[in-house]
């Protein structure tokens, strides 16, 4: 086994090991944000498999988020559906449905790829107030949705074990040939094409895993929820959120969207009690600004990079 | 049979014509260069030959017509593309480009890994090093690498010592010599270098504004005074 790999193991270790033991020493209050963070890094994740590999930039993730979580909650709420049927069916749905209408714009490059996913993420809004509101509950959205479980120690660690279970998925994924060849696109489309390489079945197939993932996330979270209402759901804010997560922590790799899910939902909650409106977004915003300037491969290496200059300051005074 | 053949080519980027009437005949075994200055229509050459412009007229490779096959059924069929242009993946190792390239002949990726450490032993020795960190010469060698890694039938370099110093054309040209006469590889190259071409090819072309305006073995091109006056700045 390489150092890197050994590095990035402990790191891993460490990680899931604080984790573990977190509802111990928080309270249930910081505990649901941890949760939202999980769910966040989720998203992440899968909006990182797409865009952060690829660099096919997505705007249209809620659009997929939204999917998933109208699917299960219809399904359970309104057709009394157990959980257990609706969540699979949901993830199906988006897998299928988000492809099928994502996949003429997979032919488009660039910033078109991007308006058109955006135009799906308001589309999606629209509809949902104006077709069968007696289904999705309009503009209001769905209150009463059943649970999976209750409690903020439970809903953190089943979040957890979703988040963890879905990185660890995706990390085994992105280290076989398919996982090169997606990196390879973002950094060389036309050169992966002259390799002989079909990219066209390959971003199909990054798309169906990321919208995998995405509707698997969304189902869950309005069962974590227990509510949905279409304006916090298709908000440009949250997915700027999703999105800068996955880059401040470190795109087109599996830790980076997760820590920089947990730094921004901490960072967000922890300037919560000065600046409690929509300014908050201005100081991520600035940060996020700073570290794509200095250190544009995302925190991680940035942490990781000054763990490495202590140690050889360190050791050259010893 | 010949392995590669073009009739009536004819290339555009929109309406632009950037390739005019072009036919060239490639035999089994033959190392041809098409040679040109800047914007004559060498790399679209090579481009519209695996799909990537649009095209009128046949292109033949093994008797089967590529134009209506996407870039990645022609380089299956075996057709292996190495160009500087837009070639390297500069975040992944030596390693890794060449792996990418082996996506196609899974079966033989030990083998064909050997042959391109066998010709460059200084990318076995670099095999974890990023392309981006690279040299010009040595991410030529990982270009040309990865499309050996393909086990194609016919090679297509577009201009291999654009950028490179003499000694290390001296070693591409040496290189490719060597592996046209271990493998029987066809080769197609397009160069601006001159002496290059004319010292690797059995035969060239003279390609100006997407036109072929002189054919000929390496002799029968020196003994032209217009491609003297041309290329050498003598006639």
């Amino acid at each position: 086994m390489t150092n890197p790999t050994k590095k990035y193991l402990l790191l891993w270790a460490i990680f899931i090991a604080v984790m573990l033991l977190l509802p111990e020493f928080v309270s249930k209050g910081t505990l649901r944000t941890i949760i939202f963070a999980n769910f966040l890094a989720i998203f992440a994740i899968s909006w990182d498999v797409l865009s952060g590999r690829t660099g096919y930039i997505s705007f249209g993730h809620p659009f997929l988020i939204g999917i998933g979580a109208y699917t299960s909650a219809i399904l359970s709420y309104r057709f009394d559906m157990p959980i257990e049927l609706s969540i699979p069916l949901a993830v199906l749905t988006t897998t299928i449905g988000g492809t099928l209408f994502f996949l003429p714009a997979l032919r488009l490059k660039g910033s078109y790829f991007a308006l058109v996913t955006l135009a799906f993420m308001e589309l999606m809004y629209q509809l949902v107030q104006v077709i069968r509101p007696d289904l999705t509950g309009g503009t209001r959205g769905m209150s009463g949705i059943e649970t999976i479980t209750r409690g903020a120690v439970n809903n953190y660690y089943l979040s957890f074990a979703l988040m963890v279970t879905i990185a660890i998925s995706m990390w085994l994924l992105m280290r076989t040939r398919f996982g090169s060849a997606l990196s390879a696109i973002g950094m060389n489309e036309e050169s992966v094409r002259g390799s002989g390489l079909s990219t066209t079945k390959l971003k199909l197939a990054a798309f169906m895993t990321s919208a995998f993932i995405a509707g698997l996330g969304g189902a869950f979270y309005v069962h974590y929820l227990g509510s949905i209402a279409p304006r916090a759901l298709f908000d440009i804010n949250f997915l700027f959120t999703i999105i800068v997560s996955a880059l401040i922590g470190g795109a087109a790799t599996i830790i980076g969207p997760m820590f920089g899910a947990l730094f921004l939902t901490i960072l967000l909650e922890a300037l919560r009690p000065i600046l409690p409106g929509v300014e908050r977004y201005l100081i991520y915003g600035s940060i996020a600004l700073i570290v794509y300037m200095f250190k544009p491969q995302g925190l991680v290496v940035l942490v990781l990079d000054t763990l490495d200059k202590l140690r050889s300051i360190i050791s050259s005074r010893s | 049979m010949s392995v590669l053949e073009i009739n009536q080519l004819s290339a555009f980027y929109g309406k632009a014509r950037a390739l005019n009437d072009i036919s060239i005949k490639l035999d089994k075994g033959e190392i041809m260069a098409v040679i040109g200055a800047n914007g004559a229509g060498k790399s679209t050459l090579l481009d519209s030959i695996v799909g990537l412009t649009r095209t009128t007229g046949d292109i033949r490779f093994e008797g089967q017509l590529l134009n209506e096959c996407s870039a990645a059924d022609i380089v299956n069929s075996g057709v292996g593309y190495a160009t500087e242009r837009f070639n390297l993946f500069p975040y992944m190792s030596v390693y890794d480009n060449l792996m990418v390239g082996a996506y196609t002949a899974r079966d033989d990726v030990e083998q064909n890994l050997e042959l391109v450490y066998d010709l460059f032993p200084r990318l076995k020795e670099r095999e974890t090093q990023e392309t981006g960190t690279q040299s010009g010469g040595e991410r030529q060698m990982v270009s040309l690498g990865r499309a050996l890694m393909s086990s194609p039938k016919l090679l297509l370099i577009d201009e291999p010592t654009i950028g490179l110093a003499p000694k290390v054309c001296l070693d591409m040209a040496a290189a490719l010599r060597d592996l046209n006469q271990s493998t029987s590889l066809t080769i197609l190259i397009t160069e601006q270098n001159v002496n290059f071409a004319m010292s690797l090819a059995q035969n060239l072309h003279v390609l100006e504004t997407g036109m072929i305006r002189m054919s000929g073995t390496p002799e029968e091109l020196k003994a032209n005074p217009d491609l003297n006056k041309a290329y050498f700045g003598s006639s």
